[in-house]
């Protein structure tokens, strides 16, 4: 039961993000949340500077700002495909759940080329309540050090 | 000889062809990369400690910056003078000894041969002192290190000439710094559209500005006379303009430093920036005449307090990079730029481009003007004749 509404989770999330749906992003995370998008070369050297760092609810919302808003018609647009395999589930005291999983995402220009965008692993802190599965907090972490393209949209 | 590229006879207009010909990206790379300029590879805070290494690009040439344990940074080619093999494959790195895997010789951080197993069986002249590694030329300003290829480069100081108190302004005025990370990104551009437009922000590109009131302040550009190109601005106080649901992002918050936008563009390769608290070298290199890898180090400064330290963290992940919200548009315009390459013709210049500039000159914020003081010596080094 518990494992379905995390699956059902991580299946929101990859549907919002490769349907460029940045609402529907926004509202896979909860009421305190954050959300980070980092390489495993910054965090193997311990340097916390991120691609993407919001660091609070508001910040979450800010992110859904510059994408619809602030950048809108200026950058190249790409579409996405992401590929997530849950790898490990632990309880923590309350309800919530540390959820590991691995991801591979695929992009194709307007142009029509599709390529590998970047491949690493999410570590997820997941809160289940009446309303389901939200994130508290999500750590893309890529094995890509060097992205093939600037990215628009989280991972 | 002919030269390989004729230059259009109008001064303001740049031949696209060179944007993406790949035999001038190769006497690019012996001209400008292995000629006689400096090269910045990078800030001592990224090798802050004896024994720290990182690995750097110029042109293709793969290079070993190491912090030796006399204090001194130095600069080697990424290769074993036995039989070439590359040294070190990890971005950064610690080694109280650099050795090289497939004979085991053994070096020291300061680039002298140590050990070198079976030396017995080497001609009877072998001498260790005669295979140190490759040492290139290299000095530093405010801990950023440069490199040169050619004993004939003038000193780095007289290179930089004007623009060098601003590289200080940028790193913290004394260059103490502490790295606080990296964000790495591919641009499909050739080298040249990266530098002449990373430097160069079209004001009307950024809805950012105007969507969360960030106001332009009074400033100044300026050429130096090798054509590296400076603009300081400095910024009023960034008003919040109610987009944003978390405002303190965008405030400048170090006590010390006003808060300025200042960017060096150096000639060939190279940008830096300070922009309210993120403190930005970008360090860039081809990866053929249509690709370019920037590699955006960000710092904070040794005497920052806990608060400050985070702010610029927050900062540098969300504002000027590859996916900045007031910079990730640049990269769109460096793609497009690369494509329209492939038309023909030219580019042309033309805000604030009264008449033919050439070395050092002062100009208004904004104008396209500098980047052809920029085209003027790269015509010079490459050696291609106007029309």
């Amino acid at each position: 039961m518990v494992l379905d509404q995390i699956d059902a989770l991580q299946l929101e999330y990859l549907r919002a993000l490769d349907r460029r749906d940045m609402a529907a992003w926004e509202r896979c995370f909860g009421e305190t949340a954050s959300y980070v998008c980092t390489t495993a070369e910054s965090e193997d050297q311990g340097l916390p500077v991120a691609l993407m760092l919001d660091d609070s609810r508001q910040r979450i919302a800010d992110r859904v700002g510059y994408v619809t808003k602030i950048w809108a018609g200026t950058f190249e647009d790409y579409r996405t495909r992401h590929f997530v395999q849950r790898l490990s589930c632990s309880a923590r005291p309350g309800p919530r759940l540390d959820v590991e999983s691995q991801f591979l995402v695929a992009y194709t220009t307007t142009r029509g080329q599709s390529e590998l965008l970047a491949t690493g692993v999410y570590r997820d802190e997941i809160v289940i309540d009446s309303a389901g599965a939200r994130f508290a907090s999500k750590k893309a972490v890529l094995d890509t050090a060097i992205t093939p393209r600037y990215l628009v949209y989280p991972i | 000889m002919p030269s390989l590229v004729q230059w259009p006879r109008r001064f303001n207009a740049i031949p696209k062809e060179i944007l993406h010909r790949e035999d001038v990206y190769r006497l690019e790379l012996e001209r400008i990369f292995y000629g006689k300029e400096w090269h910045p590879v990078a800030h001592r805070a990224e090798v802050p400690k004896p024994g720290d290494y990182k690995v750097a690009t110029v042109g293709e040439t793969s290079l070993l910056v190491v912090h030796g344990k006399d204090g001194a940074v130095r600069v080697f080619t990424n290769s074993c003078p036995h039989r070439g093999t590359m040294l070190k494959t990890e971005a950064r790195g610690h080694s109280d000894l650099i050795q090289c895997p497939y004979h085991r010789w053994t070096f020291t951080p300061e680039g002298e041969l140590r050990g070198a197993p079976g030396s017995e069986d080497f001609p009877a002249d072998f001498r260790k002192e005669d295979y140190p590694l490759r040492q290139l030329r290299s000095a530093a300003v405010f801990g950023l290190v440069f490199v040169t290829f050619s004993p004939k480069t003038p000193d780095l100081d007289a290179y930089l000439g004007d623009c060098a108190p601003f590289v200080g302004k940028i790193l913290g005025d004394d260059g103490r710094l502490e790295l606080i990370g990296y964000q790495k990104v591919i641009f499909d551009c050739n080298w040249k559209v990266y530098n002449d437009n990373e430097g160069y922000h079209g004001p009307l590109l950024h809805t950012a500005f105007r969507l969360l009131n960030l106001r332009s302040g009074v400033g100044t550009q300026f050429m130096t006379q090798n054509a590296h190109k400076v603009n300081s601005t400095v910024l009023p106080a960034v008003e919040n303009s109610g987009f944003l649901k978390d405002f303190s992002v965008i405030e400048g918050r170090d006590p010390r430093r006003p808060s300025a936008a200042t960017i060096v563009s150096l000639f060939p390769m190279g940008q830096m920036a300070k922009h309210l608290d993120v403190i930005n070298v970008r360090h860039a290199h081809p990866l053929s005449p249509e690709r370019t890898e920037v590699h955006y180090a960000y710092f904070a400064h040794q005497d920052d307090d806990a608060a400050l330290r985070a702010h610029r963290i927050r900062q540098a992940s969300n504002l000027i990079g590859p996916s900045g919200f007031i910079s990730l548009e640049d990269g769109a315009v460096f793609n497009r730029l690369q494509v329209g390459a492939h038309t023909g013709g030219a580019a042309n210049y033309v805000k604030g481009v009264k008449g033919p500039l050439e070395g050092a000159c002062t100009l208004d914020k904004g104008d396209e003007a500098g980047n052809l003081v920029r085209w003027v010596r790269y015509r010079k080094i490459m050696e291609f004749d106007r029309d």
